[in-house]
Parts: C-alpha cells; sequence; structure tokens
C-alpha cells in the first residue's frame, strides 16, 4: 500500500477542519444566556414603560438567580401556571417554594426599583398588593400585562 | 448500447436508496408522519436490499438474463405503486418489494456485463461506478423532480426508465455460473457496511440540513449536493493512478472521515459552507467505493454472489447509519430548539424595541414555533406586520440567525458520530492489506 495519497488525503482532511474550527466552527450555536445573579448593565430608561420593565426584568433575574435557572427559562415558564409547574419539577423544588421565590423576587425588585426613583409610590404599592394577595395565575396575567396597565 | 442500459437499471436500483431523500419533507407532510418513521422511506428499501442481495445473487448466477428481466419488471410495478400509495403504510411495503426487484436486477446486472464485456474486471468496474453515481446523484434528481412535480414523480419517471433497460438484454446470451461460491471477502465488505453508514449522513442529513434546516429550496438544494457526484465521478476516472485497492480505498476513507467532520463543524449557515466537505467526501466516495468493491470481487468467483455480499454490505450499512443517526439528531433537534428559544427570549428582552411590543413579538414568535410542530419554524413571519424600524429588523436578523444556529449545532454531533464511522472502516482495510495487493 502506498502511504503518499492517503498522508496527502490527511493533511487535506485535516487543513478543511482545522479551518471550519478556525472560522468559529465550534462556537457556532444559540448564544449562551447571561448569568441572572451578575448585574447587568441597563439602558437608561425613557418612559414610564421603560422603567416598569426594568423593575420587572429584576425581578425576573433575581428569582431566576435564587431559583438556578435563566432569566429567559423563567419568563419563559410564565405563559402558564402549567409551564410553572414543569419549571418547578425541573429545579427540584415544590410549587409552593417557586411561587413564594417568584412573590419575593417581585417585591424585593418593586422596593429597589421605588428606591431608585424608576417607579411611583402608587405603583410600588399596586405591585405590593398584587404580589402579597393576588393568586397565582392571577399575579401572571398581571405580570405579562402590567406593561398595558402602568405604560 | 448494452453496457448503457444495464448500467442504467443499477444506477436506478441502486439511486433508490437516496431518491427520495429531498423528497422526505413532502412525504412526511403528506402522510402526516414523525421524522423517525418518515426514515423509514429509506429505511424499508435498503434493509430490504441488504436482506435479499445474497439470495438474489445465488438465483441470478443461474439464470442471470430472466432474473435480470424478472427484477426489473417488479422494480418497475413496485415503483408505480409507490407512486400511487394511498398510505404511509402502503408506501414502505411498496418500497420492500422494489428493493426485493431491485436486488434480482442489481446483481445478475454483474454476470450480463461481464458477458458483453468480456472481462470480469472490466464489468466489476462498471457495476462499482454505475452504483456510485445513481446513489450520489439520487438526492439531486429525486429533488428536482419532488420540487417541480412532487415526489411522486420519482416513482412514476423510475418505471418507464426500468423498463428501457430490458433493451440491453434482447438477444444477450449468458452461460449460467454453477460452481459453488467461495466464502466472502469479510474485511472488504465490513469497510464496505461502515462507509456506507457514514455516507447515509452526507446524503440523508445534509438534504434535511439545507431543506428543512435552512429553509432552502428542495431543486436549488438538489443541486447544491451535486457537488458530491460530480466529485465522485471525476475521482473515480483517475482513481486507478493512486495504486492498489487498499491506497485507493484507504485514501478514500481518509477524504470521507474528513469532510464528514468538517460538515461536523460549519461555521456559518449558507450553502456555500458545505461545497469543501461535500468535494471530500464526494472525491472519497469515487474512490473508496470502487476499490472496496472491486478488493471483495477480486479472484472471487462467481461475481454475482461476490457482487451480491458487497450489495448486502453497503446497504446494511446505510440502514445501520439511518438507525444510529436519526435517534442522534431528533434529540439534538429538540436539546437545541429549547437553547434556542432561551436565546431568543434573551433577543427579544434585550432588544430596542418598545417594552410593549416585546410581549407581542414574543407571543408571536412562540406561537410560530408551537404552530410549526415538526418542521423548523420561520420566525421572519412574526415580522411582516411590524415596522421596517432597526430596532426591529437586529430583532428579526437576531432571531434568524439563534435559529440557523440551533438548527446547525443539531446536525453536528450526527456528522462528527457518522466521521467515527467512517475512519471505523479504515481498520478492516489496514488489517487486511497484505491479504489482496491489486
Amino acid at each position: 500500500m502506498r502511504v503518499l495519497p492517503v498522508v496527502m488525503a490527511a493533511v487535506l482532511a485535516c487543513a478543511l477542519v482545522g479551518a471550519y474550527v478556525a472560522l468559529g466552527g465550534t462556537s457556532y450555536q444559540p448564544s449562551p444566556v447571561a448569568d441572572p445573579c451578575v448585574a447587568r448593565a441597563v439602558r437608561p430608561a425613557a418612559d414610564t414603560a421603560e422603567r416598569l420593565e426594568h423593575v420587572l426584568l429584576a425581578a425576573a433575574d433575581g428569582t431566576a438567580c435564587e431559583l438556578g435557572v435563566s432569566r429567559e427559562e423563567l419568563v419563559l415558564a410564565l405563559r402558564s401556571v402549567d409551564d410553572l409547574d414543569a419549571l418547578a419539577a425541573k429545579t427540584g423544588k415544590s410549587q409552593d417554594e417557586l411561587e413564594a421565590a417568584l412573590r419575593a423576587g417581585l417585591v424585593r425588585a418593586v422596593d429597589e426599583g421605588q428606591r431608585e426613583g424608576l417607579i411611583g409610590g402608587t405603583t410600588a404599592g399596586s405591585l405590593h398588593f398584587a404580589a402579597d394577595h393576588l393568586p397565582l395565575g392571577l399575579l401572571l396575567s398581571l405580570l405579562r400585562g402590567a406593561s398595558s396597565l402602568f405604560g | 448500447m448494452r453496457t448503457a442500459a444495464v448500467g442504467l437499471g443499477i444506477g436506478l436500483a441502486l439511486a433508490d436508496s437516496s431518491v427520495v431523500t429531498l423528497a422526505l419533507p413532502d412525504i412526511l407532510r403528506q402522510f402526516d408522519v414523525e421524522i423517525p418513521e418518515v426514515a423509514w422511506v429509506l429505511t424499508s428499501y435498503n434493509l430490504w436490499l441488504a436482506l435479499a442481495a445474497v439470495p438474489a445473487a445465488y438465483v441470478a448466477r443461474r439464470r442471470p438474463v430472466p432474473a435480470f428481466v424478472a427484477g426489473t419488471l417488479v422494480f418497475a410495478l413496485a415503483s408505480l405503486a409507490c407512486a400511487v400509495a394511498p398510505s404511509f403504510g402502503v408506501l414502505v411495503a411498496a418500497r420492500c418489494v422494489q428493493a426485493l426487484g431491485g436486488a434480482l436486477l442489481v446483481c445478475a446486472a454483474l454476470d450480463l456485463l461481464t458477458a458483453v464485456r468480456g472481462s470480469e474486471h472490466g464489468a466489476v468496474r462498471i457495476w462499482a461506478l454505475a452504483g456510485i453515481v445513481g446513489a450520489a446523484l439520487g438526492p439531486a434528481i429525486g429533488g428536482i423532480l419532488t420540487e417541480t412535480l412532487g415526489w411522486e414523480s420519482i416513482f412514476f419517471a423510475q418505471a418507464p426508465l426500468a423498463l428501457l433497460t430490458l433493451a440491453g438484454v434482447v438477444g444477450l446470451r449468458v452461460r449460467p455460473t454453477v460452481r459453488p461460491a467461495g466464502r466472502p471477502n469479510v474485511p472488504a465488505n465490513l469497510a464496505l457496511l461502515l462507509l456506507s453508514g457514514a455516507l447515509t449522513a452526507a446524503l440523508f442529513l445534509l438534504v434535511l440540513l439545507l431543506v428543512d434546516g435552512w429553509h432552502m429550496d428542495p431543486a436549488v438544494a438538489g443541486v447544491v449536493v451535486t457537488v458530491m457526484p460530480v466529485a465522485a465521478i471525476v475521482t473515480a476516472s483517475f482513481a486507478a493512478r493512486l495504486g492498489t485497492t487498499a491506497t485507493r480505498a484507504a485514501t478514500g476513507v481518509v477524504l470521507v472521515t474528513g469532510g464528514l467532520a468538517a460538515l461536523g463543524v460549519l461555521p456559518g449557515s449558507a450553502w456555500w459552507w458545505t461545497v469543501p466537505p461535500q468535494a471530500l467526501v464526494g472525491a472519497g466516495l469515487g474512490l473508496a467505493l470502487s476499490a472496496l468493491t472491486e478488493r471483495a470481487l477480486h479472484g472471487r468467483s462467481p461475481q454475482a454472489v461476490h457482487g451480491g455480499w458487497t450489495i448486502a454490505a453497503r446497504h446494511a450499512g446505510v440502514v445501520v447509519g439511518l438507525l444510529l443517526l436519526t435517534p442522534v439528531f431528533t434529540t439534538a433537534l429538540d436539546r437545541n430548539e429549547e437553547r434556542a428559544l432561551r436565546a431568543g427570549a434573551a433577543a427579544v428582552l434585550d432588544s430596542g424595541i418598545p417594552p410593549l411590543e416585546k410581549l407581542a413579538v414574543a407571543q408571536d414568535v412562540l406561537a410560530i414555533v408551537r404552530a410549526s410542530d415538526r418542521e423548523v419554524p420561520d420566525v421572519r413571519e412574526a415580522f411582516a406586520d411590524r415596522p421596517a424600524t432597526p430596532e426591529y429588523r437586529s430583532l428579526e436578523d437576531v432571531l434568524v440567525s439563534q435559529l440557523d444556529r440551533a438548527v446547525t449545532a443539531a446536525f453536528s454531533r450526527p456528522f462528527l458520530l457518522a466521521a467515527l464511522l467512517a475512519a471505523a472502516a479504515l481498520v478492516p482495510i489496514v488489517v487486511s492489506r497484505r491479504a489482496v495487493s491489486v
């Protein structure tokens, strides 16, 4: 068996694979999501809706950090109580623990938003009341529609 | 004339192992089946061809011409049955019958070519080349027919073409072979099995990636994947100058391995990224398949029986490839869909579009993802009625890019697994290199 053609084929194959790896072939994947426990750079808010959005995203970050999931996983789970139950199962938390984390995260973010002047006392009070007293299903509906209520 | 007609028959029967690859998305939709199920349109044909090849060869060596005629007629009639199949079950059953006819046709063709050419060596070369060209051109022809006339046209077109091959045996007399068949060349057939399993990835997964993953028009995808057969034909034309069958087989296997590995690390989601790997796979295909076939048949008689063993090995390899790679692919697709969804959610949340609109865009994108069911969603639909501001365009591009990345990444592991399968074919080639030196 002649070795030269085999070696030349191996060089050609390695060159192509090497070139593709160098061009980013091994990292051409969906972008990883940010760690919710690390503070994010926030754009300056232009209006009430954007300020409220900051508060809600901060609430999502805080809760996600506490649960050990990404903010995006939590936000996608907020679509319905069923999705939230699936997230509870995935994180090994009980439904009650997940609900408590969600409510606590919202309260923390509202307090912080009020301290930083992002939201006023009326909005903060309404969100506090919602976080403390509304049934989970209604609270999720409120979070999903919060921008339109307060924007 | 006789050589061309018989070669056409071989090409048709072996093209059928891959000809419906580009039609699978249409078949999947028409019969409302899942990806693992639709793969049976390919698997059933290859499985029955593998199982029937050796028994068919024993029949063919005793009466080559009647066997070729009978195989061709069964193949043609089963092709028509595939074209008019009222259900998925009937389609798969007709594919099984088609494979039985194909096995008889292909095995008998080897003895016919020997009689026509007057040389066993020349017959084997043409037989192997016709098979390679058929298998490699299959997806391209199938894709163009599917796009222009529908997937049924593939089978409608095959029937008259198959009957045309009968012109090659009119008045032909071939003496039956009655001497006992020796043992098959196990290393060469094992290498054929492993290599064919790996090549399944190149033909089946690449087409799925182009059409279903990157939303490429099937006819255009058909043209793109012709890089492989063109490279195979070009390489096969000067293959003999490279040296012994062991050298050609090992060189080909290394090229196929490299091409498949490169498909596993694509740095982008544009079709041109697939061209260099396809050229490598095609060149390797042209070198290795013909060399291994020659090696499996060298010094072995009767040719039809040992040809039957190579067909059995090749198509068993395709079945192994499909059974091995399909679940790996579907699992990777599910995992990457979740990752894409999270990356998409992050893109929406961090985008510069108005907060009120983020919820609406996210809901629209999720609705498209949910509605797409078994297909890769087209998220651009969510932006059709939205303002064409830079913020929206930027978000749209990011979402499309994340989806492209997820889809391409989902194909990575199966391609790399296929590369390993191809590399494994080197073992029997190297181990047996001293046994045969032709």
